[in-house]
Order: structure tokens, then sequence, then C-alpha cells
């Protein structure tokens, strides 16, 4: 407990301290961070706790936007003294009513059917929203200034940073603190076993309601911490890959631990703001990873995370550090090889090599890719990632044996040590 | 307080810089924020292309202010939310003027960032230029004194086209309207209900439908069939052109089509021979340039310039224009002396001159109305059609009134 209070107080102190020193770029891409986090853990309340998962969670982010929005407008119009930095609270009492009134109707089936409804909810308001220019002001959307108030302009992306950083953390101890309360227990109880919920006299559906209302309404402060930061809103935040984009973060992230979602989110964001100008590609590589973290850790990255924390104290480092040595190596030459590979097509697909090759009356001009210059059909050219793909080949058996090695001594030790204690909570627990 | 140190801090590291005796010659950023990934891409990659194609040349020139022109692109992933983003990197970078093209929702979302940026950051401003994005709002009721837009809106598209079919003896007197249901599609409409004086028709019937999601339009045809027009105005694009024209076709309909995006690329592959004999109104068309532009163009770029590339390259010769009258000797670059520079900068193309209106900052420029024929100048798509000319409209017979709702506040 310690450790985590401690963990969480130094995270803060750099997201407080750190921004100030860096460009506007990268207070923009830390404030995307933040909204994006919140968004996550508002969504996986749903997912993570209720077993409830939404696949329109777009629909409550983009509501919040556009209450958040409206508020500007009439603050602008000088209709109203509001202060700014409660502007998020349009965006709460927006995603609260929306999502009480949707997830009624949602939460009365579950599973594919709930998934089913809540993206018919988030493309109803994607379809509507073009349409409807007093509420959403059609396809180019509404527009606003976030106005100076209490001695602070609101001018600077570091200002709106710390607008957010403040909402956020707000947010995610409440969401936390909600886990703690008897509610958040019932909440886990409807996941695991909503007959037994019924039988103990409590009426599920409107408790699945008031759950479902919750995570919107904090879905839809991370909306309105968006549309302060862009000044906009427009019908494309109600679009699936909006709601695709929470699930991916959510997931990456590891929806079984508190703060997984805010890994992911985090993970993700940074890795758009570095990816996204320096290939193409970026969405393919974005999708690889959500894949590969699907397929080896299901539980996401906050998953790992938190399995090396519960078993700290029967890790042998002696063990497990040639083996994550291995792992690490074999991941890397086969990423390189993949990345090489896609980044080599895309040019040899590209127009510009096209054009290139016109020029060239047909021959295959050579090209250049990661700062040197390669021929088309040279042997260099698919030596090195075919080198890279063997090499990475190679290791990744040695290097599963030596995890799954590893692995199977720390949880021996762990079975030893639980058959010395004789506390079942305790082994429950471990189970879980 | 702290912003007042900052500037003395600024202030004392300009003196120390000074000192040293060595002002840095500040280079001019151009930060091109287009549609780089997604469905958009195709054209966001021709808007980029054409623009750094003359960039190249300025830099060949001994580029501005004693250095190249640095141009920096931005992937906006085809939203305004990807854009907001890059907008603000781009600030981070430095960055003097931002280009933009393709969708007219991202444009707002950019000309609305500048806007902001510049009301916060006096002394530090950013110029806009809108290569592209049509909707007449954009130099309406956003209009601001550091945007300025070198393409068409519909007005000019719908005049010009009226004027050249019925020189042409084309256009009918019944005039049916299609368009898709967004700001482009509605202020299509509106100028082809206002230019129906002007060619002497009545507008039958007009219709407004979904963008992009329908996959038959024979009811649509049904119901333009029943109407009986000479001539079906158009302003869609990519599918919501092609199948309209293709369900047209196949119902044997027999109407001409005026139309504003025919040109885009691949276009004319996809329609074939149903596209033969209808118009066209866009802002180039190189079978009207005798010059060696379009060769020049293939020679560098591998492709005859198309679409929307002729007009890139038209608005950044203009910023060029300008740029060899201002003079920053050197020193730091004032994007208002640019933009003021840019007000009076003026260009001669093969079809005509361009400039810029002072009121709203639309660069009033030459239409060309082309027809889609067999066996032209410069085949399109890799088929045996291409557009030829019908007829150049030069800007001051296309232009529109400026719009009352735009209030432009000139810096002095």
């Amino acid at each position: 407990m310690l450790a985590r209070i401690v963990t969480i107080a130094a995270i803060l102190v750099v997201l407080v301290a750190v921004p100030p020193l860096l460009d506007i770029g990268w207070q923009n891409a830390m404030t995307n961070m933040l909204i994006a986090s919140l968004f996550a853990v508002a969504f996986n309340l749903l997912i993570g706790q209720a077993g409830l998962l939404s696949f329109g969670h777009a629909a409550f982010f983009g509501v919040g936007a556009f209450a958040t929005l409206h508020l500007m407008v009439v603050i602008e119009d000088g209709g109203l003294a509001f202060p700014t930095p409660l502007l998020p609270l349009a965006g709460a009492a927006g995603g609260f009513v929306i999502g009480a009134f949707a997830g009624y109707f949602a939460t009365m089936r579950s599973g594919v059917y709930f998934a089913l409804v809540t993206l018919a909810i988030a493309e109803l308001f994607h379809s509507l929203a073009p349409h409807w220019d007093g509420l959403f002001g059609g396809e180019a959307g509404l527009s606003s200034m976030r106005m100076p108030w209490g001695g602070l302009i609101y001018g600077s992306p570091l200002e709106v940073y710390y607008l957010a950083l403040g909402w956020t953390v707000l947010s995610v101890f409440l969401l936390w603190a909600y886990t703690r309360t008897p509610f958040g227990r019932l909440t886990l109880a409807l996941r695991d076993n909503e007959q037994r919920v019924r039988f103990m006299g409590y009426n599920a559906h409107s408790t699945k309601v008031i759950i479902f209302a919750v995570s919107a309404m904090f879905s839809g402060v991370a909306g309105a911490l968006l549309a302060i930061s862009n000044e906009t809103a427009n019908y494309t935040l109600f679009s699936t890959h909006v709601s695709a984009q929470v699930v991916l973060h959510t997931f990456v992230g590891g929806s079984t631990v508190f703060f997984g979602p805010v890994i992911g989110a985090s993970v993700f964001t940074l890795f758009a703001f570095f990816v996204s100008d320096v290939t193409r590609s970026w969405l393919l590589y974005q999708g690889l990873i959500f894949v590969l973290v699907m397929l080896y850790a299901p539980h996401g990255i906050g998953g790992l995370v938190d399995a090396h924390r519960r078993h700290w104290s029967q890790l042998r480092w002696s063990e497990l550090a040639p083996a994550y040595g291995l792992a690490a190596l074999s991941g890397l030459a086969l990423s390189g090889a993949t990345i090489f590979l896609v980044e080599t097509f895309e040019v040899l697909f590209s127009p510009e090599y096209a054009a290139a090759r016109r020029r060239a009356d047909g021959a295959w001009p050579p090209f250049e890719l990661f700062g040197l210059d390669w021929q088309a059909f040279g042997i260099l050219t698919w030596a090195v990632p075919v080198l890279l793909a063997a090499a990475g080949l190679l290791l990744l058996p040695h290097a599963r044996r030596a995890l799954r090695q590893a692995w199977d001594g720390v949880l021996e030790r762990t079975e030893a040590d639980r058959a010395g204690s004789v506390s079942p909570e305790l082994a429950g627990a471990a189970e879980r | 307080m702290t912003v007042r140190k900052l500037g003395l801090a600024l202030g004392l590291a300009a003196a120390a810089g000074l000192g040293a005796g060595a002002a840095q010659a500040e280079p001019l950023k151009i930060g091109i924020i287009e549609s780089l990934s997604g469905s958009q891409t195709s054209t966001g990659r021709l808007f980029a292309t054409a623009a750094e194609y003359v960039v190249d040349q300025i830099n060949a020139d001994g580029g501005f202010n004693g250095e190249p022109i640095e141009v920096i692109e931005y992937d906006n992933a085809g939203g305004t939310t990807g854009a907001a983003d890059k907008f603000k990197q781009a600030v981070a970078d430095g960055v003097h003027i931002v280009l933009q093209g393709a969708s007219s929702a991202i444009a707002g979302q950019v000309t609305e960032d500048v806007r902001k940026h510049n009301i916060r950051n006096p002394g530090n401003e950013l110029m806009y230029i809108n290569l592209g994005a049509e909707a007449l709002a954009l130099t309406g009721e956003k209009c601001h004194f550091y945007q300025f837009r070198f393409t068409t809106t519909a007005p000019m598209r719908v005049n010009a086209m009226v004027d050249a079919m019925k020189e042409a003896g084309d256009l009918g007197t019944k005039v049916y309207s299609i368009n898709q249901n967004y700001s482009w599609g509605r202020d299509m409409e509106d100028a082809i209900k206002a230019a129906a004086d002007r060619g002497d028709y009545e507008v039958v019937d007009t219709v407004l439908h979904e963008v992009n999601k329908i996959q038959d339009f024979s009811p649509f045809v049904a119901k333009i069939k029943d109407a009986g027009p000479d001539t079906v105005m158009t302003g869609n694009w990519s599918n919501d052109l092609l199948l309209l024209m293709k369900a047209a076709g196949d119902a044997g309909l027999d109407v001409r089509f005026g139309t504003t995006f025919l040109d885009q690329v691949g276009n004319i592959a996809n329609a074939g021979d149903t596209a033969l004999g209808h118009y066209v109104a866009h802002p180039y068309n190189i079978a009207a340039d005798d010059s060696d532009f379009a060769e020049n163009y293939k020679a560098a770029t591998g492709h005859y310039p198309v679409y929307i590339e002729p007009q890139t390259v038209n608005a950044i010769r203009t910023l060029g224009e300008a740029l060899k009258t201002v003079d920053f000797g050197g020193g730091d670059v004032s994007v208002t002396e640019i933009a003021k520079a840019m007000e009076n900068a003026s260009i001669e193309t093969p079809l005509g001159p361009i400039t810029v209106r002072k009121d709203d900052h639309q660069a009033v420029l030459p239409v060309v109305v082309s027809k889609v024929v067999k066996d032209p100048k410069y085949p399109v798509d890799g088929t045996d059609l291409g557009f030829g000319v019908v007829k150049v409209v030069p800007g001051e017979d296309a232009i529109y009134e400026a719009q009352e709702s735009c209030e432009m506040d000139r810096p002095s």
C-alpha cells in the first residue's frame, strides 16, 4: 500500500513539474494523454468492474464535448459569468443525463446484445449530428474560445494542461473511491453473478443503469476536456473510431487492473504523437501491437505489471533477467524485420517512387530509408529483414522456454508459501 | 508576471545574441497540415506534392530572407481533432504559414485555430492559406485577416458553368439540382437557384441526400426522369458522383450533367464512356495552358498536374510573388507584413490573372469549363478520355459579391 502511494505521488510530481519545460506540442500531447486516460478509466468501470462491454462510448464523450462547448459559447457571448475551470461540469451533467437515458435501454440486455445497443446509440448520434445544425453545428461543428477567469487567461496549452490534470486526477480518484464503496462492491457482484445479486433483493437493472450513467458522466468529463483543449467539437467525435479507440486503450492497458487503462491510453497517445509524422503506416503498427498484446498478454500491460507486483517476494531476477533479455532480443529482431519490410514496401508502392521510376524510364532507382540508400533488388535490401527475422525466430523458442521455466519457478514458490500459510482468504485473493 | 519575466529573459538573450554580433536569419517555415492517412489520403498527398513543387522552385531561386524555405508535413489523419493537435505542433515548430485543402470541416478547424492563436499571441501571428476547401462560410462568418482562399466556391463554379453551357447550347431551360446534404451541397443548391436568371432556366426540382452513404441512386434517377430536366447540376464528389452518373447511364436518362468534381483522379477510369459529353467547372485545365508548365511539372513529379494540383501551384506562386515584395533583411519574419503583401499580390497565368479580393481574401481566379471528350490533349486515368476546354471564364465574370457576414479586423 505504501509503495503504491509513493508511486502515485512520484507520478503526480512528474506530471506537475515537467510540462513547463516542454514545448507546446509536447504539452498538448500530455493533455491528450490525460483525456484518453480519464476516458479509458471511465469506460473501464463498465467492462472491468461490471463486465459490460460498450461499443458506443463515443456517444457520451461527444455529448460531454458538445454540452461544454454550448456553455462556452454562452460565456463568450457574455450571457453568463461562469468560471472557466468548472466548464467540465457541463460535460459531466450532459454525460450523466444521456448516459442514464441510454443506459436504461442498453442494460436491459447483456453481453453481445448490450454491446450492439450501445453501438447503435453512438451511431444514432453520429448520423443525426451533421443534420442538426442548431445543436451540433452541422458537419463543421461548433467553435468557441476559452474566456479568461480568475486572473488566468486560459490561452496557453500549459494552462489547459493543468486544468485537464486537475480534472483527470479528481475524476480518477473519485472512480477509484467508487470501487471501495459498498455500491462498487455490488458492481463487482453483478459481474460475477447477477442471479445472486437479484436474490439478495437488489434491483439489478436499476443498479446497472446507475453504473452506466456514472461511467457516461466521467466519459463526458473527458469529452469536455477535449472540447476545452481544441475549442471546437464536431460530429466526428461520435464516430466508431472514437468508440473503438477507447476499447483498444483499455484492453492493451489491461481491464482487470484499475490503473491499466491509464497505461494503455498513455502508451497509445504517445505512440501516435511520436510515430504519426514519421511513417504513414503508424495505424498498422498500432493494430499489430494490439493483436500481439491480446495474444501474449491477455490481461494487458497493466496485467503484466500487476503479476510482478503480486509475486514480488517470489521473483528471482537471476532467472528472470536472462529470460527477459532473450525475449527482448527476439522481439527486437522480429520488430526490426517487420518495420523494415513495411517501410520498404511503403516506399516501393508509393506514388513518389512510381514517379521516380517513370523519370528513370522504368528502371528501379535506389531509395532512401533510415538514412541509407537501398537498391530495390539489392541483396542487402532483402538480406537485412530476412536475417533479422531468422535471428528473431531462432531465439523465440529459447526465450519462451526460459520465460516459462522462470515463471513456473515463481508460481511453485508461491504455492509453497501459500501451503505454509493457513489463511484461505489469501488463497482466494491470490486466485484472482 | 511570469510572461513579463519570460519576455525580459528573451530580451536579454536577444541582446546577448546581438552583442555577439550574430543576427541569425530566420527561415520561413511552411506547415502542410493535410490528410496523409485515412480515406482522403490521395487528395491530401496531391496538395502536398503541388505545394512542395513550387517551394522547391522558390528555393532554387535563392529562397527567402537569405535562407531556403522549410516545409514540414503534418498528418491530420483526416480529422479535425488530428488537425487541432498538429496545429499546436506546428506552432511549437515555429511554423509561419499553414497550408491545407482537403475537407471544409478541417479547414474550419485550422482557420479558427489560426484566428485564436493570433488573438492570443500578437506579434507572433500565423497565416493560413486555404488551397481547396470551398465552404462559403470560410470567407463568410469565419473570415479573418490571416486567411486566404485560393480555390473557387460554389457560386464561381456554377456561374461559369451556366455561362459556358448556355453559350454551347447545352444548357436547356430546365435544370435539376441534386446535391449532398451538408454545407457544400447546400452552397451548390443556393448557387444553382441564384444563377437561374443568368442562365435563363427554371430549377424544376432540388434534392439533398446523405453524404457517401447511398449505394443505389436509381430512386433519385427515377425522380429526375419524372421532372424531365435538360441539365442536372451537382456538386457531388467521389462515390456520390460516380454512382449517380452510373445509375443515370443504366436508366438511359438523356440529360447533360454539369459537375464540379468530375476531374477527381480515378473518376473517368471508373465512369468510362458514361462520362462522355458531360461538363465540369474547375479552377484549371492544363489543356487550356499552352505554356510548358504541365511538362515541367511532370518532369519534377512524374505525372501531369491534375485535379487540385494546378490551383495549389498558383496559390504558392502568388505567395512567392508576395514574398518578393517584403524584405526582412535577414532578420525576423513578420507574418503580418507577408499577409499585407498577399492582399496586393497577383500572378498572370496562361488562363488569366489571379488576384486577391481584399474584402474577404477570396482569390479572384479564372474558372475553366470543360467537357469529357475522346482523344484529348491530355488523356486521364490511363483511358482515351480527358477534358476538352469549352470556355475559360475570366475571374471577374465568375466572382460573386463578398458576403456581408465577413467582418474583417485589419491590423493597423
